[in-house]
């Protein structure tokens, strides 16, 4: 199954041009960044850098086309901003996941 | 789906990006670039604001969510340093709520970018902003412009202003027997007052109201009132000195611009006063010893209106005893509105004079009056007062007279001869031309009609009976005419030598000047001294026209063979 919407995705190659593979790249380093800062913040019991994280998450994945993606770090979001993490653990281990499968399909574009 | 991109019709603009998130930076710079525009970029607010200062980018698109400052005040430092220029803002948000992207354009935004970002809208978004902040700078280039005029069309009249005051300085309108109400501005308004005493103790005065405003109805007052004071420094009478104002102003001023005006002579020595009134509402004759008002209208048409032919220098005369005053105004006063928009009108006028216990308190009621009318909206900058009382002369004390203005009496110490021979004698008419050079000399030019007479007498003289040899005897009979100008005809075709002169001899005189004129014809001449006794017999036309030149001239002596004539013609200023 794929996570990415292939015709977004074409339009997003017609608009970035030769500078697509270095968008690819910058999403990957920047997605395991604040992935490992959700880890962070999470253990630390800051609801507020959760929803912020998740917020930052979001708007990358959807850049990048990907929507289910996006939608994981958007609950991700509305917890911390609702600064209640239950269950936001789970969350980001899902999130985690698809992040992985997403990115060996940007990197096979 | 429509993926190509529109490349930017205008020239390439530099646009602020400022978001916290990298690949959107990215997105956003691919779009960008690819409508032809250079790309600066920020990743926080603060950053932001230091790019916009350094870079000075055309259009922002700024996220609403970054460390260290976010976008809503990033925004409000922008805004004011950007003054008063327009540097559109765009904000980046995925927030969905109108009420949040309201707030949006509430802080300072221009517009707002929703994501997913729509490359097409942005686009299109560029583009508009783009064509407002050129909209803009044509604006405020414009208003520049506009005040720069402004100031430049402010000074202009200051300095207008001052040449005038120079040109039309106050003369004797402070002299005890004169009370006046005039605005500093009355050179944009049009108005003029003018005052001066003659050689003789005369005084003139001149109440000149210009249409129009502004400054081409103060270009008028400069020359009017030189030759005003010009004139009346040198004895000129009112008469003349109006005719040559009229001339002036006709010469000198647009179709439709004109002056009406009144001017007067104050005679303390005659106890009278003259007057000449063109296009002014009527003016008041107060009699010290009734109290009674004599109304006293306009007889002519305003000055710069009619051709020296056609203007009449008529004036009204008035005897006056002491303490008889003359009332003159612009039609500011008549015409003065009361904040309601009521007209001040002639009814209040008379019942101020009406309700006077004491003259001399006159005309501080007719002004405290209007001034209480016109109230607070007080456009008392176009009401023009003089009040002149007859006085004894030897409370006014002596009249300082000003030589300094123009040369406005023109030649008076000049010859000219002018000859016509042969074939141009029988052609040319000399006249107009040697009229226009009498006419250098102002009081002449009033006497233009009976130069021209005497000059066409004495030149056909010459020329039919001194050159062609004709006789004025031919003239007698019923076929006389038919037979003279038969011969005349014949003489003329046969003549190829003859000739005519003419010379003209002005000298200044103690009160005027004196004009020379000799004629002198080729011809055999005539025996003078026999007809020097038959000299008051007019016979019909058919004399030398002897009895007009004489009614004219002082004097006309034959010389020579009879075939030199010479005529003088003196002529003085007035001594009233």
């Amino acid at each position: 199954m794929s996570h990415l919407n292939l015709d977004e995705i074409n339009e997003l190659k017609d608009i970035m041009e030769d500078g697509f593979g270095e968008l690819v790249e910058a999403f990957i380093a920047d997605s395991e960044e604040k992935l490992s800062a959700l880890h962070d913040a999470l253990a630390q019991g800051n609801a507020t850098r959760v929803g912020e994280l998740g917020h930052s998450l979001k708007g990358a994945s959807g850049n990048i086309c990907a929507a289910a993606l996006a939608d994981i770090y958007k609950q991700i979001e509305h917890a911390g901003r609702d600064q209640n993490l239950d269950g936001v653990a789970d969350m980001v281990s899902q999130a985690e996941a698809v992040f992985q499968e997403v990115r060996v399909e940007l990197q096979a574009l | 789906m429509d993926t190509s991109v529109s490349a930017s019709a205008e020239a390439p603009l530099k646009i602020l990006i400022a978001d916290d998130n990298q690949t959107d930076r990215m997105i956003l710079s691919a779009i960008v670039k690819k409508m032809g525009h250079a790309v600066v970029t920020a990743e926080d607010g603060l950053v932001a604001v230091e790019q916009f200062k350094a870079e000075q980018p055309d259009i922002i698109l700024l996220d609403v969510m970054m460390p260290n400052m976010n976008g809503q005040d990033a925004a409000v430092q922008i805004k004011q340093l950007a003054g008063e220029d327009m540097v559109p803002i765009i904000f980046l948000t995925s927030l969905q709520d109108a009420q949040d992207l309201a707030a949006c354009l509430d802080s300072g935004g221009d517009d707002f970018l929703t994501k997913p970002y729509n490359k097409v809208i942005l686009q299109a978004k560029i583009n508009a902003f783009s064509r407002m902040r050129r909209m803009n700078s044509t604006l405020t280039k414009q208003r520049d412009v506009i005040r720069a005029n402004n100031e430049h069309l402010m000074h202009e009249q200051e300095v207008a202003k001052a040449v005038y005051d120079n040109v039309a300085h106050s003369g004797c309108l402070d002299s005890p027997n004169l009370k006046y109400m005039l605005s500093p501005f009355s050179v944009f308004n049009g108005d003029v007052l003018l005052a001066a005493r003659k050689p003789s103790g005369s005084m003139h005065l001149l109440l000149g109201d210009f249409t129009g405003h502004g400054l081409p109805a103060a270009i008028g007052a400069m020359p009017l009132a030189e030759i005003f004071y010009g004139m009346t420094a040198k004895g000129f009478n009112m008469a003349d000195i109006i005719r040559e104002i009229n001339m002036k102003l006709k010469n000198v001023l647009p179709v439709g611009i004109f002056c009406c005006a009144c001017m007067v002579n104050l005679s303390f020595r005659k106890q009278e006063i003259e007057v000449w009134m063109g296009g002014l509402p009527d003016y008041y004759l107060y009699r010290s010893k009734t109290g009674q008002l004599e109304n006293v209208a306009s007889s002519h048409l305003p000055l710069g209106v009619l051709s020296s032919h056609a203007f009449d220098a008529t004036t009204q005369k008035f005897k006056l005893d002491l303490g008889d005053k003359f009332y003159m105004w612009s039609d500011g006063i008549i015409e003065a509105r009361s904040p309601q928009g009521d007209l001040y009108g002639e009814p209040r006028l008379q019942s101020v004079f009406k309700n006077n216990q004491d003259p001399e308190q006159l005309f501080d009621e007719i002004v405290h009056d209007v001034n209480h009318f016109v109230g607070e909206s007080g456009k008392d900058d176009d009401t023009t007062l003089l009040e002149v009382t007859m006085i004894d002369e030897a409370n006014l004390g002596k009249a300082a007279i000003d030589l300094t203005s123009g040369a406005v009496n023109g030649p008076t110490d000049w010859r000219m001869a002018y000859s016509l021979r042969g074939d141009t004698l029988k052609t040319f008419n000399p006249l107009p031309v040697m009229l226009n050079i009498l006419h250098d000399v102002p009081t002449l030019r009033s006497k233009s009609g009976e130069l021209y007479t005497l000059m066409a007498e004495l030149f056909s003289n010459a020329l039919e009976h001194g050159v062609l040899g004709l006789s004025s005897e031919l003239k007698k009979g019923p076929d006389g005419f038919a037979r003279y100008y038969g011969e005349r005809s014949k003489a003329m075709a046969a003549m190829t030598e003859g000739s005519v002169e003419f010379v003209f001899d002005h000298r200044p005189t103690e009160k005027g000047g004196s004009l020379l004129i000799r004629v002198t014809d080729s011809g055999k001449g005539f025996d003078y001294q026999k007809n020097i006794d038959n000299q008051f017999k007019s016979e019909g036309y058919s004399g030398r026209g002897i009895p007009l030149i004489r009614s004219i001239c002082e004097s006309i002596e034959y010389k020579g063979d009879g075939n030199i004539v010479e005529v003088v013609i003196k002529w003085q200023t007035d001594i009233s």
